[in-house]
């Protein structure tokens, strides 16, 4: 296992997100976490990287206990996080934001190679590099997220939302480079409200309802489960 | 109306607009990553005055180094005021209004130990540069010359330091978006120690800068915020372009109706022309919707 959580509790305040949440991700795989607004998918995601503290439980990197570290320790250890809504720096240039993706490594022939490989997988941010990255359309802006998070050669990759309003083919378009990417070696962990494409490129999945894990199982299973159909994928 | 005149009323509004742009660039920094308006950057640039009395004027250390102490020792305190003072309250969302409040009562606070500490009489600080050039009819102190020229120099020092180092990127990131910036691995809390920093820093600098010319007291920071803080609503808030040009704009219209009307009135005329450019711009000149 690469990322284990076990048990984990977040509040905000006196609100609990946040319930007894234990899943995990095997090396090398991509997991799906789907669950409706509020579930508290993006919450889970900000504890893994730091951003949150949790109030209970235990999160596990590589056998290592990673929570209470700061965001900028678990970025070290090798965990990246694309936020939901892209949160890109807009006043920057597209390359600017690729090489604060770099911030914690030397610049030389290592991130040169991965500026080369997220080239590969979006050629438009090659022609798009001097341009500020609040101009770009949104499926561009999604490309330079993910660009950004893989500038740190992670080996955990976590994704909020990466299709969310986008069109279906730029749905498609990222989803493909998101196996791409997997294919790499880079273990994924895949938030999404379009349960249908998460669910179709991951290996295994969880469910999530107000705060809870409600169901997990491999992926295909998932996709015929009637509980998700009806709930998740409008069928 | 001669034309020496003329140019003379702009040379003069060069050198006030520099100055005002160096002050409230670093109040636009401040601005831009912290969101609060530091009311101590008066007291700053009043510090700044008196390290150039005590060190230039009575030490005799060089005044390239004045200046540059000047910048290390406000700048110190910057980062120290941030820490135990700025940050605690900014920290804890929906304290906007107590953050000001502290920054205003800071304000007097250095206000009035620095009238305990150095009296409250006005100081003249000695000049750094004599003589005095001729150019077809136009007279200007070396002095002012070169203070426009190393006003000059740190505008376009600071600007080159935020557009190509690496440090300077990480500045407007975290000005941007915070968490972003936290999940690249940025230690947001030690940028924004800096910035503060950065900024008190210039504002000290301004003040020693412009010490030998106008003189110090304890006080003269009062004036200058006000007007810092216009130049920065007038050119955007957060904005640097906007503090340079909003300097300028500032110095300008100053110098300039300076030479047509009396004191009163171009102060009731400058605050009319940016009245009247904010109506018409209200996020200011060049700043972002
Ligand atoms: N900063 C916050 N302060 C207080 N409550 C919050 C905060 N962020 C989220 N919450 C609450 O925590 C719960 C989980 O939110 P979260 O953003 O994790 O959900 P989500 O599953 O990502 O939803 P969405 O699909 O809309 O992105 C929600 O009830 C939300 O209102
Ligand atoms: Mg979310």
């Amino acid at each position: 296992m690469i990322l284990d959580v076990k048990g984990v509790d977040v509040n905000y305040g006196k609100v609990a997100a946040v319930r007894n949440v234990s899943f995990s991700v095997s090396k090398g795989s991509i997991v799906a976490l789907i669950g409706a607004n509020g579930a508290g998918k993006s919450t889970i995601l900000k504890t893994i990287s730091g951003l949150e503290p949790c109030n209970a439980g235990e999160i596990s990197f590589q056998g290592q206990r990673i929570n209470g570290l700061s965001p900028q320790e678990i970025v070290k250890q090798g965990i990246s996080h694309v936020p939901e809504g892209r949160r890109l720096f807009p006043e920057m240039t597209v390359g600017e934001n690729l090489s604060m993706g770099a911030y914690l490594r030397k610049w030389g022939g290592d991130t040169k190679n991965d500026l080369d490989a997220i080239f590969e997988y979006f050629p438009v941010l090659k022609q798009r590099i001097r341009q500020k990255a609040g101009s770009l359309s949104g499926g561009e802006q999604q490309m330079v997220a993910i660009g950004r998070a893989l500038m740190s050669s992670p080996k955990l990759l976590l994704l909020d939302e990466p299709s969310t309003g986008l069109s279906p083919i730029m749905s498609q378009t990222i989803a493909k480079i998101i196996r791409v990417i997997n294919e790499k070696q880079v273990s994924i962990l895949l938030v999404e409200q379009n349960a249908n494409l998460a669910l179709t490129i991951a290996d295994s999945g969880y469910v999530l309802e107000t705060g809870s894990v409600v169901l997990e199982g491999n992926a295909q299973q998932l996709l015929k489960d009637e509980a998700v159909k009806s709930a998740y994928l409008g069928i | 109306m001669e034309w020496s005149l003329l140019a003379q009323g702009g040379l003069n509004g060069v050198m006030l607009g520099v100055n005002y742009a160096l002050i409230a660039l670093g109040l636009t920094l401040i601005f831009g990553i912290l969101g609060i308006v530091n009311f101590t950057h008066g007291e700053m640039y009043m510090l700044g005055g008196y390290v150039a009395y005590y060190f230039f004027g009575h030490f005799g250390l060089n005044f390239f180094a004045t200046l540059a102490l000047s910048a290390v020792l406000v700048g110190a305190l910057g980062v120290i005021l941030e820490k135990f003072i700025f940050r605690p309250l900014t920290k804890r969302p929906k304290l906007e209004l107590t953050s000001l409040i502290a920054a205003v009562g800071l304000a007097w606070v250095f206000q009035m130990l620095a009238i305990i500490a150095f009296g409250d009489l006005d100081k003249n600080v000695p000049s750094a540069f004599k003589g005095i050039l001729r150019m077809s009819g136009v007279v200007i102190t070396v002095e002012r010359l070169a203070t426009i020229i190393i006003g000059l120099c740190l505008v376009v020092l600071l600007n080159v330091f935020l557009l190509k180092s690496k440090t300077g990127m990480t500045i407007r990131a975290v000005a941007q978006d915070k968490e972003a910036a936290a999940l690249q691995g940025v230690s947001v809390d030690r940028i924004t120690a800096l910035t503060f920093g950065i900024g008190c820093g210039l504002a000290a600098i301004s003040g020693a800068l412009i010490a030998p010319i106008f003189g110090i007291s304890p006080n003269m920071g009062g004036e200058v915020i006000l007007k810092a803080f216009l130049v920065v609503i007038l050119g955007g808030m957060g904005s640097v372009p906007g503090a340079m040009l909003g300097g300028l704009v500032l110095g300008f219209v100053e110098s300039f109706g300076c030479l047509f009307f009396s004191v009163p009135t171009v102060m009731v005329l400058t605050f009319s022309i940016i009245i009247l450019i904010l109506i018409l711009k209200p996020k200011g000149l060049l700043g972002h919707a």
